[in-house]
């Protein structure tokens, strides 16, 4: 008996190996290596065409922590990461809430309209909002003229202080649709008898929302905070180059707008080689820092 | 078991056979003709039409060549992977000055094929050198030859006038003259105003390198742009520096229209130039292209484009036309030089030049000017003016230093100088620590 049950491990174990070795070897050849050249890279000094690198040792980073642009583009992408996490995810759940209702009319008329713009090509968003924020034609300078409030008229793209928020709202606007989705997964697996009970004990909507939606979608909330930071960083880059290109006088320029510009442009891919290693480190000790933050017992129910 | 074992192996079979089809494709197109010359050119406002018709022309003259053409708005961003990968091509049209830096990379790593023997070279077709059809100073200055001595590794293409566009027919209307001091300029923006119409705008804050060029020089005279442009020590902090760039200060902060610098990205330069066709701003710093650029938008009754040398400071001061060119340029490790270099100095002949003419590229070739028509007759005629000059040349190459970019530094702060962030104190310890840093790395 145990020989037959051993022999029958060791196959499927072996099987379980030669399914997961190509994989593997994709995982390794295209994301562990190039992260450990970035690295590599970064000691080096590279115009990034020809020529043969030259090691400097840590002289980038050196220059780095000087770099006023490269503090301000840290700092873009900070505003970025805390003014769109936070809108969109507290957007995304109240949607969420909102749409699971079942009294509520035309649910997947709403579902549709609000997951549309996840699916836009980023280009396709930025032409969009240079229309949207047009100084002259544009939506939202009109519609507030129309509105009364045409005090509040702006130069969405033009103003460098305004800037960084006209970004954040077409971040949040091609995101929210996404995150809802993922949300209204989340509580859809909360069971009904759950609510039922809530509300025998005279809970309102925003007690129930809080005190039991919410701790129950706890654990799709933490991953999704990990997700933001990728997009934040990911998609302000597209968005940027698309939209603005590094703003007026640079100032809408984000970690990894600076990042390619140094090691193209400015044809030192050391660099921004460094750069990539500065963003790599962030976001990593970021996400452990959120992840051990937000640490909750997971409730069963 | 066996059911689990089988579509095991069908798995891998899958993949291998995925991985060993894309090998198979990628050393298939290795294994081309090794007398294919590969041509990549950028297509800019004169648009791509022009290279094909060149190339047909080319193969005309000389059969033997197979030419694979690439033509794309966005060349500098298509070559870079490629170039990385080792793939090069055998000839690149494409300028100096473009925000990817793509030619200026090749300058600074000395990966370009040096060209000087191509203007002793007899242009296909015809019985002159190439060197006798170009005109005078087209070759021999800091764009052509990069490391400031006699080895040309850049040809020029299409040399252009730049300088202050305007529309000639709303000045014939109002009775104004095209203003040739800055007191003049400044005098013709207060009527201007008066009447809601803006003085100065431009398309992105990076066409303000050709009027830059042209005021350094008007206001400090040959030596003082040379000093500049070669990143002499402290240049920024000398008088000439400082009236060139208080200036320009008020320019942007009393003159220039309110629309620009929302407008000036690349998603909307356009309608920054438009404003000009419209009749609501009177200059923007631009070169020939733009004829070709806007020939579908809609313009003013009587609209004509005329090309004014920026001002100078004092009454009978020289003006001077900064003149674009775009590069031919032929890469190091390229495998067919030969043929690019013929095939180069064909792009100089009578033939390929009518063809260039048609969209307006004017090739630096004696006696070329004088027969354009047009649009073009008029943007050329500004050089005979007097007191005008061409200036060719831009900032000498150096080693990259991280961090630094001199042009961001001088014409992007326009942005910022009309939006009020920065001072003119400011822009100017601004752009002369930045002319410092590349002075250090200066070859």
């Amino acid at each position: 008996m145990s020989r037959r049950t051993s022999a029958l491990a060791r196959g499927r174990g072996r099987f379980i190996f030669l399914c997961l070795a190509p994989a593997f070897a994709l995982y390794v050849v295209f994301m562990v290596i190039p992260t450990v050249d970035v690295f590599r890279m970064s000691l080096f000094q590279w115009t990034g065409f020809s020529g043969t690198p030259t090691f400097i040792g840590l002289d980038n980073f050196v220059a780095l922590a000087g770099d006023q642009q490269f503090l301000r583009s840290m700092q873009n992408t900070v505003l970025l990461l805390v003014v769109v996490t936070i809108v969109t995810m507290a957007g995304a759940l109240i949607v969420a809430a909102l749409l699971m209702n079942p009294k509520l009319k035309a649910r997947s008329f709403f579902r549709f309209v609000l997951y549309l713009p996840s699916v836009l090509s980023i280009v396709v968003v930025a032409a969009i909002f240079s229309a949207v924020y047009d100084q002259e034609n544009g939506l939202l300078n009109n519609f507030l003229g129309t509105v009364g409030l045409g005090g509040l008229t702006q130069v969405w793209l033009g103003n460098e202080s305004v800037i960084m928020y006209s970004i954040a709202l077409a971040m949040l606007w091609q995101s929210l649709g996404y995150y809802v989705l993922l949300y209204m997964a989340g509580m859809s697996s909360i069971p009904a008898e759950v609510y039922e009970a809530a509300s025998i004990d005279g809970s309102g909507p925003v007690r129930t929302f809080f005190g039991i939606t919410l701790p129950l979608v706890w654990s799709t909330l933490r991953t999704t905070l990990t997700f933001f930071i990728i997009s934040s960083i990911n998609l302000a880059f597209v968005l940027v180059r698309a939209l603005t290109g590094g703003g007026p006088n640079g100032s809408s320029d984000v970690l990894l707008n600076y990042m390619y510009g140094q090691a193209y442009t400015n044809s030192s891919y050391g660099y921004g080689m460094a750069i990539g290693v500065v963003i790599f480190v962030f976001s990593f000790v970021l996400a452990l820092i959120i992840n051990r933050a937000t640490k909750r017992e997971v409730y069963q129910f | 078991m066996k059911k689990s074992t089988i579509a095991g192996s069908v798995a891998m079979i899958a993949t291998v056979g995925l991985l060993a089809g894309c090998a198979g494709g990628g050393s298939g197109e290795e294994s081309s003709d090794s007398n294919t010359l590969k041509v990549a050119a950028f297509e800019g406002g004169y648009g791509a039409d022009m290279y094909a018709e060149v190339v047909e022309a080319y193969k005309k003259v000389n059969p033997d060549v197979e030419i694979e053409l690439t033509t794309s708005k966005t060349l500098a961003q298509e070559l870079t992977p490629q170039v990385a990968a080792g793939d090069y091509p055998d000839v690149v049209i494409l300028g100096q000055g473009a925000e990817e830096g793509f030619t200026e990379g090749f300058i600074r790593d000395r990966g370009l094929e040096d060209l000087t023997s191509v203007l002793d070279e007899t242009v296909p077709g015809e019985d002159v050198t190439l060197g006798e059809k170009l005109t005078d100073g087209i070759v021999g200055n800091l764009n052509t030859n990069p490391y400031g001595d006699d080895s040309v590794y850049l040809l020029p293409m299409y040399a252009s006038p730049t300088g202050l566009v305007y529309n000639q027919g709303l000045f014939d209307e109002k009775g104004w003259e095209v203003p040739t001091t800055w007191d003049e300029f400044f005098a013709l923006g207060d009527t201007a105003k008066a009447e809601g119409i803006s003085l100065f705008t431009y398309p992105t804050a990076g066409y303000l390198d050709s009027y830059f060029f042209a005021l350094l020089s008007s206001v400090g005279g040959d030596d003082f742009y040379r000093d500049v442009v070669t990143y002499e020590q402290d240049v920024w902090e000398q008088p000439e520096a400082r009236e060139a760039l208080e200036m320009t200060a008020t320019l942007l902060t009393d003159y220039t229209a309110s629309t620009t610098v929302g407008w000036a990205n690349g998603q909307d330069f356009t309608k920054n130039q438009q404003t000009i066709l419209e009749d609501k701003v009177l200059f923007m710093p631009n070169g020939t292209w733009i004829a070709n650029e806007m020939k579908d938008a809609p313009r003013a009754d009587g609209f004509t484009w005329g090309l004014a040398p920026v001002p100078a400071a004092e009454e009978g001061g020289d003006r001077y036309l900064t003149t674009f060119v775009e590069n031919a340029w032929v890469p190091k490790e390229a495998t067919n030089k030969d043929a690019a270099k013929e095939f180069i100095a064909f792009l100089y002949s009578d033939e390929a030049a009518a063809i260039f003419a048609e969209t307006g590229a004017v090739q630096p070739i004696t006696g070329l000017a004088d027969t354009l028509s047009g649009d073009s007759a008029q943007f050329y005629a500004a050089y005979n003016e007097p007191n005008v000059q061409a200036l060719v040349g831009s900032f000498a190459a150096t080693e990259p230093v991280p961090g630094v970019d001199l042009k961001a530094t001088l014409f992007d702060t326009a942005n910022s100088i009309i939006n009020g962030t920065v001072t003119l104190d400011q822009w100017q310890d601004q752009v002369n620590e930045a002319s410092n840093k590349l002075s250090a790395a200066a070859e």
